[in-house]
């Protein structure tokens, strides 16, 4: 892990892409992007501009060393997640991250960016689809947690993994890793536990009161909860959960039904024995 | 009169009991799946879907005994409707279970053992034609559907894929419970509760038939 902060913060940095002879000597902003041309490796441009960092100046966060070639910034000269997402759910994340599996078993020091890539990162409040919000959230995991050339053969292998599921692949791709991993019961999606305490009772997600609801699709479920009679009606947005999705109209109809049966089985049998009473006392 | 012949032979028999266990079981834990918040659930929610796949799967074979037994023995002949069922039979067996029946009065379709002809009265046939040869087909089929999920397309006329197999499969499953009360209750209508039951375990019909006997529809 440390070596992937390593290789992120080198990319990010772009140290080997610079040519000899284009090295930016000074200036309040150095023209990144005539070396970091769109065609380079180390950034896409389109994915830059649309993420929630796009507007920025490369200088913004790559704040000092980067006026010269080689650059020589080391990543404690460059601007924290911290340093401006300072409000207090961020201190929540934080310590999160500090009582995760990640800080204590991999790196102390682990950061945001691990996980969540600043040129590329979209909150998934900002994503309407929440098929693409899972999409880019098991990104981050699968980077370290599956082997395989593409995204497919890693989610195959992690598929085999989590054999115990019915439809792994299923729960897999329509689903967040965090959900599962991280503690029931708590909004958090950073407080990543040991595999041996991750979720395993399937109650958990396919009931009414869905930990999905309130945890994965947090920001959206408060709006989409009860649409059209479903309960949970968010999530069948991206996938139906048995015991999850029920419509409750249909439930109190079928309810209702089944008591008017009874009770009109029960009022006719009742009925067949009072008149067959009145007759044997007639004859 | 021999147990294996007759309008309630021993494969037909041992069919609609089993098929009874199966269902009760596919009902427990399909209730016990949708209503998984309720507590304490008689099982575990990933036992519950377990054990509904596993009655599922035997329930399927199950009905295809039905059908080959139905074809090979010749029991489809007393699901036949013919034009009397329709007009007047329904109207006749309507108004039986509606007034006759307080009153005493015969059976206007009275079950005669021994005939080639009818075993059902129209009322019956409907019933039964519905729920054996269109609920059971479609609940097996959307259980089958949904043993693989994802082979389900993401949209179906422009609803959630998944979620629309899994509702037909579950309302399906909800009327044939309500018909399930109901065959039970006019189960208790021959001359005696428990009469119409006694044929469907034991397979006898008596020697000699009776005229007001009757099925359960």
């Amino acid at each position: 892990m440390r070596a992937i902060g390593a290789i992120v913060f080198f990319l990010a940095a772009g140290a080997w892409s610079v040519p000899p002879g284009m090295a930016q000597t000074s200036g309040p902003q150095p023209p990144c992007m005539q070396c970091h041309k769109p065609s380079d490796i180390t950034i896409d441009p389109a994915r830059l501009a649309q993420s929630e960092h796009g507007a920025f100046d490369c200088t913004f966060c790559h704040t000092t060393g980067f006026d010269k070639f080689p650059h020589t910034s080391t990543r404690a000269e460059m601007r924290d997640c911290i340093d401006c997402h300072k409000e207090r759910k961020l201190t929540k994340i934080a310590q999160a991250v500090k009582a995760s599996v990640h800080a204590k078993r991999v790196d102390r020091a682990f950061r945001c960016t691990n996980c969540h890539s600043p040129h590329y990162f979209i909150p998934a409040s900002h994503m309407n689809d929440v098929s693409e919000a899972i999409l880019v959230a098991n990104e981050s995991c699968l980077g370290c947690h599956a082997k395989g050339d593409t995204r497919a053969d890693k989610e195959l292998e992690l598929a085999k993994k989590h054999g115990y599921l019915y439809h792994a692949a299923l729960h897999l791709q329509r689903n967040e890793c965090v959900a599962c991993h991280t503690p029931p019961g708590q909004e958090t999606t950073h407080l990543i536990l040991p595999k041996s305490e991750a979720v395993k009772d399937c109650a958990t997600c396919h009931a009414q009161n869905s930990m999905l609801a309130t945890k994965l699709y947090a920001h959206l479920a408060l709006k989409e909860r009860a649409q059209q009679g479903f309960v949970n009606a968010i999530l069948i947005n991206n996938a139906y959960l048995v015991g999850a999705n029920r419509n409750k109209w249909f439930d109190w109809g079928a309810f209702g039904l089944a008591g008017l049966l009874l009770v009109g089985v029960a009022a006719h049998g009742l009925g067949r024995w009072a008149f067959a009473r009145f007759r044997r006392r007639r004859s | 009169m021999r147990r294996d012949f007759g309008p309630y032979p021993l494969w037909l028999r041992c069919w609609h009991w089993s098929n009874l266990l199966l269902f009760v079981i596919l009902l427990i834990t399909g209730f016990n799946m949708h209503f998984s918040n309720l507590a304490p659930p008689p099982v575990t929610f990933r036992t519950g879907v377990l054990i509904h796949n596993t009655a599922g799967i035997l329930l399927t074979l199950l009905y295809c005994f039905f059908l080959y037994g139905n074809l090979r023995f010749g029991n489809a002949r007393y699901y036949l409707i013919t034009a009397d069922d329709i007009t007047p039979g329904l109207v006749r067996q309507a108004r039986y279970y509606l007034w006759g029946i307080f009153l005493g009065s015969p059976h206007p379709y009275p079950h005669n053992p021994h005939s080639e002809e009818r075993k059902f009265n129209p009322l019956q046939k409907i019933f039964y034609l519905a729920v054996m040869f269109l609920l059971f087909p479609i609940l097996i089929v959307t259980g089958w559907a949904l043993l693989f999920p994802y082979l389900l397309p993401n949209v179906i006329f422009g609803l959630p894929g998944i979620a629309s197999w899994a509702l037909v499969h579950t309302y399906t499953g909800y009327f044939l419970f309500l018909f399930m009360i109901v065959h039970t209750y006019l189960g208790t209508t021959g001359a005696t509760p428990g009469e119409l039951f006694g044929y469907v375990w034991h397979g006898e019909v008596g020697p000699e038939p009776a005229s007001t006997l009757r099925t359960p529809d």
